[in-house]
């Protein structure tokens, strides 16, 4: 009798876990590195950017060493990706997304965004909208995922407007979810499906914007 | 963390689980009968993990779980889960192993036990869940406890080849100061 062999394993980890790079226009999402984290350390512990109220920030405030040991343990999380994120030149801010990996498991081939942050000295410049558009490309024109998620406070105008302009819609409205700067908050849940990005965005933010390898026959 | 026994109405009641009870509670959840409206019926069910799961669920202070029985026998379970000490916010979840007893008001009842419990003894603020839209015996029974429909997710999960959209619910405790 024959004996069946072994499915090769198959390398199904490349590196998903820290994110590779994602240009935008004036900002790109890339491998964060030990040395971004005495900023992701200042704006976690950041009152500015804590009064997102959800978690704006990658984590909760601690010391470098602690922050060393979240790093290392992100880079083996098979379930999420980080990036660092430069703007024009310099560390602007970080971001985090989530997805299942189980089979059935809620939100199978959506992606939650968990944490977005842009260095608050350099917010009103238009960073974090670029940066968003750029991670939506990764979203919908990389992965294809068929819808992406994510939970503002529903006092957080900014991000309500990048959002809303990328073309999310508030699904849930959570009431009083939020307690910060004395008082409750109510608690937004928005969603945008993929044939949203490609109706809005399709057209301009292709990653290739010929189709893939059309450039590489000339 | 386990719950403790809670005594209900009509032979129902909240009791703190046992490593036997969460093995059959594993065992129903491979049943299509209990599981149309969630999960693949795809898990480890390794005796060992499901001790490592105990012990986890034992020991973890942001979830508080119950079985639930029905005339002194185990039919299902319940709980509060991700709860956040310092929002004082919950998710809660149940399930009806027993798919037999369906319709005799045992989630109703169950419901209600763990709410009084979050707000009499946990002091929680608010909780909040997610049902399958089409699960209307579910709804029904957190609806009679007080929840509210605060949103719907559309096609949310994939069964029986349709995509089926999820109901988000919450409650606020009345007497939150």
């Amino acid at each position: 009798m024959m004996r069946a062999e072994r499915t090769p394993r198959l390398p199904r980890d490349n590196a998903r876990v820290l994110g590779g790079i994602v240009r935008g226009k004036r900002t790109t999402l890339r491998v964060p590195t030990e040395a971004d984290l005495t900023g992701f350390a200042r704006w976690a512990a950041d009152l500015r950017v804590r009064g997102a109220l959800t978690r704006a920030y990658w984590d909760e405030p601690a010391m470098l060493a602690t922050w060393k040991e979240r790093l290392a343990k992100q880079s083996e999380d098979k379930s999420s990706t980080l990036w660092a994120i430069d703007g024009e030149g310099a560390l602007a801010g970080s971001c985090r997304v989530e997805y299942a990996i189980e089979p059935g498991h809620f939100g199978n081939d959506g992606i939650g965004i968990t944490h977005f942050t842009i260095e608050p000295d350099r917010w009103g410049q238009g960073l974090g909208s670029d940066a968003a558009l750029a991670l939506h490309r990764w979203i919908f024109d990389i992965v294809h995922a068929r819808f992406a998620h994510t939970a503002l406070a529903a006092h957080n105008a900014g991000a309500l407007r990048v959002a809303e302009r990328l073309g999310y819609e508030t699904y849930a409205r959570g009431t009083a979810v939020h307690y910060g700067d004395g008082r409750y908050v109510d608690g937004l849940q928005l969603r945008m499906d993929l044939t949203t990005w490609d109706e809005r965005w399709g057209a301009t933010e292709r990653e290739y914007p010929v189709p893939l390898g059309e450039e590489l026959e000339a | 963390m386990l719950g403790p026994r809670i005594e209900g109405e009509r032979g129902i009641a909240l009791i703190t689980p046992t490593l036997d009870h969460l093995k059959r509670n594993v065992e129903w959840m491979t049943r299509p009968e209990t599981t149309r409206f969630w999960g693949v019926r795809a898990m480890d069910l390794r005796p060992e993990h499901a001790e490592k799961r105990f012990g986890e669920n034992a020991t973890d202070p942001t979830l508080v779980n119950w079985t639930i029985a029905f005339e002194g026998e185990q039919v299902g379970m319940t709980g509060l889960f991700h709860i956040d000490w310092i929002t004082r916010d919950a998710e809660s979840g149940i399930f009806i192993g027993r798919h037999d007893l369906y319709g005799k008001g045992i989630a109703s009842e169950a419901i209600r036990l763990r709410t009084r419990f979050a707000w009499d003894e946990l002091r929680l603020r608010r909780i909040h869940n997610w049902i399958a839209m089409r699960n209307r015996g579910s709804r029904r029974a957190n609806e009679k406890a007080g929840y509210r429909q605060m949103g719907r997710f559309p096609r949310s999960w994939y069964r029986s080849g349709q995509w089926h959209d999820e109901w988000l619910g919450e409650i606020l405790n009345p007497d939150w100061v």
